[in-house]
């Protein structure tokens, strides 16, 4: 492992749950690694899979998708698009190269701010055992 | 049916009152408490213990109580609207009872000498006797019932006629008609049809027979035309010719033949009879054996053959079953099933003449004079709706509740809480008694009897419906007629303030799990110290109602204890042992509390000062620690815990121990969160659309929380949140126009395919269609109707639709950004 590495993880939260979630681990005074960067959607829903890869591209060292409990949605079905859309886009992921463990969907609910810490640090620490993503110079920016 | 009202009724000995509640929905109870096969006993839950109740005989014993004569008649407004009714059998005469008391005018027209119907006819001496019948039908004639006798339609009078001078007519005229054997040498004389014979016994005719009787038949019938000629003198044999399990006669009619004599020759049947000039002699019989079973379900009879042999016989009683005599109804175009009965809607029984309803043997043939009565209500209804012309067919009618399925479980439990206790026998006339005479074989219950026997009662049904309490009632606020029923509300906003529950201690064992009578909850003292409580305020003990002197309080009993799935503090619990403790010594003053706690949780203006107070004015003693167990100890409670504060272990020899138990989220409140489309937590307390900043909104517009139902709070809290609810309420209605979030979709029509995958997915059927100048067909949004969750956005191949404040440029902005 690098020394001094920090993996990179970008974070799309849905509005009602797990950004609330996330709200409620701050109100609640608990902490998680800053390793993320939290990005609020209305809807896990919303989240198009091009967000995902972008991020990668951009050398994410992880992708977390976080959405409310199946049958709990805002929007009364929008997270269930999102487990069928992502479970798409794994195997794409594999095929470029990406592993499997640096994308993660998790179900966070507004009252789960404990449990939205333990997510963030146990893919943070995941990531860490992983060595850092080889970067191809050329592809790195747009 | 009130069955459980009655015999609760007659428990206690209020045997009129039985009597009555009885009679609110039975009209010949005392003819039913003699002859009803009783199919409720089958459904009774006593059956599961040792033996059902013996609904019909206490139903009998009520009816014997009361003389029919005193009963008073209630107060009838007539209507003017005739009905004409043919036939006075059960079900005939249960039409008659019903119509006459909505007011109708109802005649009953009768082709035998006396009403009745089977029930005089059918029904012999020994079992219903004729005064107690007479009454029952004398009660229905003061209702202004009239019965015409000796009035068989189609010869005295025309059902025409009936018709032009009624307004609806009811065809109950039973089945009367003896099936033919179908054997060489049934006209001979000597040779009398079961019905026939019991109609004439019954209407005192004369009727011959000789010294040998053979009965051929296994039903009712042929057991009654045998028990009656054996009492005329008779040696009797019945030839059945299946087995005894297949006879269809009820078995303690079966029973109560062959202890009077009546010898019964299975797996035999006659083919022929032979005759001495006109008289039959002898009657030729085939052996029988059972083989597969036939259409009816019951093994088919096979003849074996040669088996031939020969019984002497004086007098012939075929009673193979009945079907019903139409003759009267010829030429009217009443349809008729193939059975030769007539035919009906079910529901209903209005056949297919407009006006003309039937029911009762002529519509299922012979059946059980319970059935026959059923029909003779459903007929009235039917009769009183279609005379004020409403439809017959009602929802009601629909939702005819089958008895519930007892589960394996709930049985188990019966028979552990219940000891056997069989059910009381009725005296009855000894055999050889009986055979003399036609005096009722049956002797009732006595007075103590029937009490012993309606006391067997699980009250399996709670409330017994005994309406007592409908009777007492001055203000008259009980109801027993209301159903639910659902009601639609348009609303512009909702306020969900469905509080809690409390938590239920039986969980913890070691607390008694709720065995020990005097191991209490919070709010269960509660109502003990309370002056409109139970006791009118007096503390005592549930067990033995003794005054408690040395009391024990746990606090947090289903709070603050993982082990139990229950972290959060219940927040109240506290606040509330202290108030109870300085009640009780109030109550009181030899009255000594002790309080186990693992904190004192007085927070709020003035809440420590009253805590303080109950220690150091009132004595309370506060322990700091958790009871580890709870125990019966003769009379005592014996409460083992740790005073934390000096590290010993503390017993207490307590009169009553108080759990102060938690608050939990209320039943059902996560099916309503679903429904409204509001979040909760693990433990179902609703969550507020922000803890600080929003404590009484919901992230759904419109819908507001107030109260316990979002955790436990206490009523200052509860009252300031519903207070804010209302203000929010308010704030919102008083808005002219409302704002909604500008967060919505919206679709490019340059770039839209038209391919409406968008629709598809939208959660809220706000994506419409469009026709555009140049004839494509484009979604567009209806922005009053979006929500804006973007699923559209990520469902678009084509990068048309857009979510205005997360736009797809927007939020690649952001990730490109990030590391920046």
């Amino acid at each position: 492992m690098a020394i001094g590495y920090q993996p990179k993880v970008v974070g799309f939260l849905c509005n009602w749950c797990s950004y609330a979630g996330a709200d409620m681990a701050g109100t609640s005074r608990i902490t998680y690694p800053p390793n993320i960067r939290i990005i609020r959607v209305p809807c896990s829903g919303r989240i198009d899979p091009l967000l995902v890869v972008k991020g990668f591209q951009l050398g994410a060292d992880g992708v977390l998708i976080a959405g409310c409990h199946p049958g709990d949605c805002h929007y009364v079905e929008g997270n269930y698009y999102t487990r069928r859309r992502f479970a798409l886009l794994r195997p794409f992921l594999d095929y470029l190269g990406i592993e499997k463990e640096r994308f993660r969907i998790e179900w966070v609910s507004a009252s789960e701010g404990k449990r939205f810490s333990q997510v963030v640090s146990s893919f943070t620490e995941e990531l860490l055992r992983l060595e850092p993503r080889e970067l191809v110079p050329e592809r790195a920016t747009l | 049916m009130d069955v459980q009202g009655y015999l609760a009724l007659i428990a206690v000995g209020k045997f009129k009152e039985a009597y009555e509640l009885i009679r609110r929905t039975n009209p010949l109870p005392a003819v039913c408490g003699r002859v009803c096969y009783h199919p409720c006993e089958e459904v009774c839950k006593r059956g599961y213990v040792d033996q059902p109740l013996a609904i019909a005989s206490l139903k009998r014993f009520a009816a014997d109580q009361i003389d029919i004569e005193e009963i008073e008649i209630p107060q009838i407004t007539k209507n003017g609207k005739r009905v004409a009714i043919i036939g006075s059998g059960p079900a005939g005469l249960t039409a008659a009872h019903d119509l006459s008391l909505s007011g109708y005018e109802v005649t009953i027209f009768e082709a035998l000498s006396q009403a009745g119907g089977m029930l005089r006819a059918g029904i012999p001496e020994y079992r219903l006797p004729k005064d107690i019948l007479n009454g029952d039908i004398r009660y229905i004639e003061k209702l202004g019932v009239k019965i015409q006798t000796n009035t068989r339609i189609g010869e005295q009078v025309k059902l025409e006629d009936l018709r032009s001078s009624h307004q609806a007519t009811f065809i109950a005229t039973g089945a009367h008609e003896s099936m033919r054997l179908g054997i060489p040498g049934e006209e001979a004389s000597g040779i009398i049809h079961g019905v026939d014979f019991l109609r004439a016994v019954n209407l005192g005719q004369k009727v011959e027979i000789g010294g040998r009787v053979v009965v051929i038949g296994g039903g009712n019938t042929a057991i009654d035309a045998a028990r009656v000629a054996r009492r005329l003198g008779s040696s009797v044999t019945i030839v059945y010719r299946r087995s005894r399990e297949e006879m269809p006669a009820n078995v303690t009619e079966i029973e109560a033949a062959e202890a009077e004599g009546i010898e019964i020759m299975f797996l035999a049947a006659p083919t022929r009879v032979i005759t001495k000039g006109e008289r039959a002699e002898k009657v030729e019989c085939l052996k029988m054996r059972l083989g597969e079973p036939d259409a009816s379900g019951r093994p088919r009879p096979i003849p074996v053959e040669g088996s031939q042999f020969t019984i002497d016989v004086d007098t012939l009683i075929p009673a193979l079953g009945q079907t019903p005599n139409l003759a009267f109804a010829q030429g009217l175009g009443l349809e008729l099933s193939p059975r030769g009965t007539l035919m009906v809607d079910e529901a209903t029984l209005a056949t297919n003449i407009e006006g003309i309803f039937a029911g009762g043997d002529v519509v299922t043939g012979p059946a059980m004079v319970i059935e026959a009565m059923a029909a003779g209500r459903k007929a009235a209804r039917s009769i009183d709706r279609y005379l004020k012309g409403e439809p017959l067919l009602t929802e009601e009618m629909e939702e005819k509740r089958a008895p519930q399925e007892t589960s394996e479980e709930e049985i188990a439990a019966l028979r552990e809480r219940f000891p056997k206790q069989d059910r009381v026998r009725m005296k009855e006339l000894a055999s050889e008694e009986r055979i003399k005479d036609f005096k009722e074989v049956e002797l009732g219950y006595s007075l103590a009897q029937a009490q012993q026997e309606a006391e067997r009662c699980l009250s399996c049904g709670v409330c017994s419906e005994c309406r007592e309490c409908e009777k007492l009632c001055q203000a008259k606020a009980i109801n027993y007629e209301m159903k639910d029923e659902f009601i639609d509300v348009e609303v512009g906003a909702i306020v969900v303030a469905t509080g809690f529950k409390t938590f239920d201690h039986r969980v913890y064992g070691e607390y008694g799990g709720g065995k020990h009578p005097d191991v209490i909850t919070g709010l269960q003292l509660e109502r003990l110290l309370s002056a409109s409580g139970p006791t009118g305020g007096e503390v005592i003990r549930p067990s033995d109602g003794l005054h408690p002197k040395t009391v024990v309080f746990v606090s947090c009993v289903g709070s603050r204890d993982e082990q139990k799935g229950r972290s959060y503090c219940s927040k109240v619990c506290c606040m509330y042992m202290a108030k109870h403790a300085i009640m009780l010594k109030e109550h009181d003053p030899e009255v000594q509390c002790y309080i186990f706690y693992i904190d004192v949780r007085a927070g709020g203006k003035d809440f420590d000062e009253f805590a303080q107070r109950a220690q150091r004015e009132y004595g309370a003693l506060y322990l700091r620690g958790r009871v580890s167990k709870i125990y019966q100890d003769g009379k005592k409670l014996m409460v083992c815990g740790e005073d934390s504060l000096i590290g010993r272990p503390v017993e207490i020899a307590a009169d009553l121990v108080v759990l102060a138990t938690g608050m939990e989220h209320s039943a059902g409140a996560a099916e309503l969160a679903r429904i409204l489309n509001i979040s909760y937590d693990t433990y179902n307390f609703f969550i507020e659309a922000h803890p600080k900043l929003r404590p009484v909104e919901t992230q759904t517009d419109g819908i507001f929380l107030a109260g316990a139902c979002i955790g436990p709070r206490d009523i200052p809290e509860s009252v300031a949140q519903g207070s804010a609810a209302a203000a929010k309420v308010a704030a919102l209605f008083s808005q002219d126009v409302l704002t909604t979030d500008p967060m919505v979709a919206m679709i490019d029509p340059m770039r839209c395919s038209g391919c409406l995958l968008c629709t598809q997915v939208c959660p809220f059927s706000a994506i419409d269609t469009q026709l555009t100048r140049d004839g494509r067909t484009v979604a567009v949004v209806n922005e009053t109707l979006c929500k804006g969750c973007g699923l559209c956005v990520a469902a678009c191949r084509f990068g048309a639709a857009n979510l205005r404040g997360f736009t797809q440029q927007q939020l690649l902005a952001q990730v490109t950004s990030l590391w920046q």
